[in-house]
């Protein structure tokens, strides 16, 4: 008797388990699949290759996971990329022809995510202004992407920018582990923000109820907007690995990347609805995302088709987590 | 509500109620100062052909907002009926078949989105997120991304026909809108949407079948998805996944412009005609004024958030109201 109960133990520990760990699961069969298929997966080149270019859409995806903490959504991330790309590598062309012209580097790397900030923020005021939800954040944010990859093509009438700066440190910032340690150390900071400070602890809190948020006396305008605008800055960030790496700037360069990022929040686990999630599961989430599409590269899918795979990914994600979170109300109901 | 406003009428209501006419007289009218010839009666039929096609969607999406969802894929699902269609026409070169299953698709499209967010509860926004990224994979695969064409005879007769002047096209978005609006005023089903947009926990406990009736939400989505992509492919005898990438959100602002609240809960469809015809007017008036396209957009993107801002600042007005 005592054995069947032990055993039975032992069995819902391990669908806890499985349940809990399901991204890390998924990653690891990803990379098992992928490894067993096509040999040159697993090779240190290839993965230094994912990191790096999991870096990037990283550095997005943290910003992201901020504002979806917060119960909202941002759209725009992928415009403010491209805008922030051409305004970053024309600094860079006009001040920084010398090489080793590393304070020009510098400031174009502050200006371009100042530039990111205020943007969020101006994404933020208009939800805040008068307390827009779930809906009108998509909808907001998505009027917001129109209008500033708009404002991105008028800055050059639609012609891409070739990089002619001399090299130094910009360019520095896409080399060998560089991009990877930058996305790790921003990161870190923010899972220190979000899990160890009143200010990320007040985020959850607004994510999981806000009406109860407001009530408690949190200053719910003002963290919200904050949240934007560190998407903004985040976007801005990664407008800097990407330019770096390819040498140029086109004013459709960010186009689609607010899918990617919003994809790799939700296959980590920060919920729809906000309050649940953090960076941890948004790393995780980015690997996945990173290591499939790479996988699939590798394969040989085309680009088409892994669109395919990559809206069925948010939908199961999503829809595991719910059935997730349905069992778990059931269990403490009983 | 909306019954209520005109008993209490005070002058800055019944102008608020009334921005649609109001923003559309106004554009109608500087636009007639400012180039004559944009009401020439070519112009305006080119208008009521853009305004009936986009409108068939925009009824589904009415439908979808005062039930409480929102469908992203509308775009997705819209092209996909297009190539679908070109697709069957060119294969059996009978146009009632091609439509009857080009619709069945819409209608498997529409309820696969209504089943995912009613089973598993997720949020209509990621599930359509979700959906609209694997519609459109579908639809480059299938197409890898080139144009579709077709030479049918029907479909081009039933894109240049005429009634009184007015194309065809017309005439059949008439009809979706008159069925839509008779529905959703008089039957039991059209009511239910309000009950379930409005407040979904009283509406199930008041014995509704709330899953059902959003699933059927975008079941009609889908159909509406399909019947907008058949009329385009009558106009242009053509089927691409460039044609329609701004339909779904082109919606929304029509629905919010027209006064439906993206709340849930009320609205019709005969506002969202109107908001669809404001919207429409304003881009004809944008290339007709010689604007650069990337400025056109600029105007796109600022018009959406000026509207939702403007629907979120009514909203909030009447909640503290009551």
């Amino acid at each position: 008797m005592s054995k069947k109960l032990e055993a039975r133990y032992l069995r819902d520990k391990v669908v806890k388990i499985l349940k809990s760990q399901g991204v890390l699961i998924g990653l690891v069969l990803i990379i098992i699949i992928a490894s067993i298929v096509e040999r040159s997966f697993m090779t240190a080149s290839n993965i230094l290759n994912i990191l790096r270019q999991a870096s990037a859409i990283g550095i997005l995806s943290l910003g992201v996971t901020f504002v979806m903490m917060t119960g909202g959504m941002d759209l725009s991330v992928g415009a403010i990329v491209s805008l922030c790309s051409l305004v970053a590598v024309s600094i860079m062309n006009g001040y920084a022809q010398a090489e080793g012209a590393n304070g020009v580097a510098l400031i174009a790397i502050l200006v371009v995510m100042a530039l990111g900030f205020l943007i969020g923020m101006v994404n933020g005021s208009l939800i805040v202004l008068f307390d827009g939800r779930l809906g009108e954040t998509f909808i907001i944010t998505y009027g917001m992407q129109i209008v500033v990859a708009s404002l991105a093509l008028l800055y050059t009438g639609g012609q891409f920018i070739a990089g002619t700066f001399g090299t130094g440190l910009y360019q520095k910032v896409s080399e060998g582990f560089t991009p990877i340690v930058c996305f790790l150390a921003l990161a870190a900071i923010m899972h220190v923000i979000l899990a160890h400070t009143r200010f990320g602890k007040q985020m959850s809190f607004i994510g999981a109820n806000i009406d109860c948020a407001r009530m408690s006396g949190i200053k719910v305008g003002k963290l919200r907007m904050i949240t934007y605008g560190i998407g903004g800055m985040c976007a801005g960030f990664a407008s800097i690995i990407v330019t770096s790496r390819v040498y140029s700037a086109s004013p459709l360069q960010g186009s689609g990347y607010e899918l990617d990022a919003i994809a790799a929040v939700v296959v980590g686990g920060t919920s729809q609805t906000g309050g649940t999630g953090g960076i941890i599961n948004t790393i995780l989430g980015v690997l996945v995302l990173s290591v499939l599409s790479n996988a699939l590269n590798v394969i040989g899918v085309n680009a088409n088709a892994q669109l395919l795979v990559r809206g069925a990914i948010i939908i199961v994600a999503v829809g595991l987590d719910m059935l997730n979170k349905n069992s778990a109300m059931r269990e403490s109901a009983t | 509500m909306k019954r209520n406003s005109t008993i209490k009428a005070r002058p800055l209501e019944i102008i608020l109620d009334q921005t649609v006419l109001f923003l559309l007289f106004g554009f109608v009218i500087f636009m007639a100062f400012v180039k004559p010839s944009f009401l020439a009666w070519w112009n305006i039929q080119s208008i009521l052909i853009d305004v009936s096609i986009y409108g068939v969607v925009a009824c589904g999406m009415t439908i979808l907002i005062i039930g409480g969802d929102f469908d992203l894929s509308a775009s997705s699902q819209y092209m996909w009926a297009q190539i679908l269609f070109v697709t069957l026409l060119n294969a059996t070169n009978n146009p009632f078949i091609s439509i009857a299953l080009t619709l069945l698709s819409g209608f498997i499209l529409g309820t696969i989105n209504g089943l995912i967010v009613t089973r598993f509860r997720i949020n209509s926004f990621i599930t359509t997120l979700g959906t609209m990224t694997m519609i459109r994979g579908l639809c480059l695969v299938f197409t890898n991304g080139k144009m579709v064409s077709t030479l049918n005879p029907f479909i081009k007769r039933l894109g240049s026909a005429e009634f009184l002047g007015l194309s065809s096209l017309f005439y059949i978005y008439l009809s979706v809108l008159i069925i839509i609006s008779l529905m959703l005023a008089y039957t039991n089903f059209g009511r239910r949407f309000y009950s379930t947009g409005g407040n979904l926990e009283v509406a199930r406990l008041a014995g509704i079948n709330t899953a059902f009736q959003k699933t059927a939400g975008f079941s009609i989505m889908g159909i509406l998805c399909s019947i907008g992509g058949i009329m385009l492919v009558a106009q242009l005898r053509a089927g691409s996944t460039q044609y329609g990438t701004d339909l779904a959100l082109t919606c929304v602002a029509a629905t919010v412009i027209g006064g439906t609240q993206l709340s849930g809960g009320a609205g019709s469809a005969l506002r969202t005609a109107l908001g669809m015809l404001v919207i429409v007017v304003l881009y004809k008036a944008l290339i007709y004024l010689g604007l650069q396209a990337y400025y056109q957009n600029l105007v796109k993107g600022l018009v959406l958030i000026l509207v939702v801002m403007f629907d979120l600042f009514m909203t909030r007005r009447r909640a503290i109201r009551h």
